[in-house]
């Protein structure tokens, strides 16, 4: 059986280098791919947007519509993450843990106990729980604001430099879940509660989507950007640009919400009570 | 200035090559962390300090925000790797691993 499934494979792999072997050479000057719409992007793209890094204005003005439902399959695939993996009858666990933060003695405490909600002097503990690292907690308190400055520089730099919506979005999300490793769930979860990520990544395509459907309302095609000089006032070219800028944002908010939920129903089994 | 960024190049790539050596050399889990966070750190070091310097040609504003920008990768890395390999070994300590002796 193996020997024919290496057949196979190596058959398949002389399919595929005689396939290639019809390729133009890289980077071939006259080769189809770069004769007629490349150098379109490349001439066009400074005077037309206004945007010299040209993936940016390909990947939301050119093609802005590739771009919407890409960030609309990355809202699905949060939805269905969702769907798939959330525990929505809510099961109270047999017993909670409770630690005495001064003499760190544990109780537990059974279904139907009281539990000491109003004192400081006790905190929740996961199942799992391991003694908190201070130096973890602390260096990574220090980098997560600096990681948010460094998403949100990505986010606004796209125009001129590698970046924008996708790559920024997840730089902020790893923000969040940093905080979900080094301290617990809970702690992430009163920062940004799964409430708060599921608006957000609707919100995110909304913005998109919304930019596109103005565009639309103000008489142009839908997601041309030029039309949006009547309200921002800045001229058709710049207008362009701020549109660009504006739907990288939404893209931003949107993979950054989905990829915090998925992590949330990931790493709790959908339970969202307890996890890593 | 290119002899000094060469120094600084081939020093970092020293300092690279014995974390290389010595993760793949040392004899147990604990003492291969050792190169793998305290070289490394070094050897970032020296060759980002050479890139920076390599950037800053003329002293004009651009180019000497990018020598800034790279030496806060530098800054960046000096918090985190040691942090990591902290965290590494807390967890193999919690793991169970038995340090490695000389004589058992």
């Amino acid at each position: 059986m193996k020997i024919i499934g290496l057949i196979a494979v190596f058959l398949c792999g002389c399919l595929l280098v005689y396939g290639a072997s019809d390729f133009p050479g890289w980077g071939d000057p006259s080769s189809p791919a770069s004769t007629h719409v490349s150098p379109y992007y490349i001439e066009t793209t400074m005077e037309f947007t206004h945007v010299p890094n040209i993936v940016t204005s390909v990947l939301a003005d050119y093609r802005g519509y590739d771009t919407m439902y890409e960030t609309t399959v990355i809202f699905g695939a949060g939805i269905a993450c969702f769907l798939l993996l959330r525990v929505v009858k809510k099961k109270d666990p047999v017993s909670r843990l409770y630690r005495h933060k001064a003499t760190g003695i544990t109780l537990r405490i059974k279904k139907g106990g009281k539990i000491p909600d109003k004192s400081n002097a006790f905190e929740r503990i996961d199942s799992e729980w391991v003694p908190y690292d201070l130096i973890i907690q602390i260096s990574c308190r220090l980098l997560v604001p600096l990681i948010q400055i460094f998403a949100l520089y990505v986010i606004a730099h796209g125009h001129y430099s590698p970046g924008g919506g996708f790559q920024g979005g997840v730089i902020l999300a790893a923000s969040i879940i940093l905080i979900a490793i080094s301290y617990d769930l809970r702690s992430a979860l009163k920062i940004m509660s799964e409430r708060a990520s599921a608006f957000l990544s609707a919100i995110g395509v909304f913005i998109y989507a919304g930019t596109g459907a103005l565009c639309l309302l103000l008489g142009a095609n839908f997601l041309d950007y030029a039309a949006l000089d009547s309200l921002l006032g800045s001229g058709m070219v710049m207008a362009r640009s701020h549109g660009i800028l504006i739907v990288e944002i939404g893209v931003g908010i949107a993979v950054m919400a989905v990829m915090i939920c998925l992590y949330y129903n990931l790493s709790s089994e959908g339970k969202q009570d307890e996890g890593l | 200035m290119n002899i000094t960024v060469s120094i600084l190049l081939f020093g970092g790539l020293f300092f690279f090559t014995g974390g290389c050596i010595g993760i793949l050399r040392f004899p147990d889990f604990y003492s291969r962390l050792h190169p793998a966070g305290k070289l490394d750190t070094m050897g970032l070091f020296l060759s980002m300090t050479a890139l920076a310097l390599y950037s800053l040609g003329g002293f004009s504003i651009g180019e000497i925000l990018n020598g800034i920008k790279i030496m806060m990768i530098v800054a960046f890395v000096f918090i985190t790797s040691p942090t990591a390999t902290h965290a590494i070994v807390d967890a193999g300590v919690r793991a169970g691993f038995e340090p490695w002796k000389k004589h058992k």
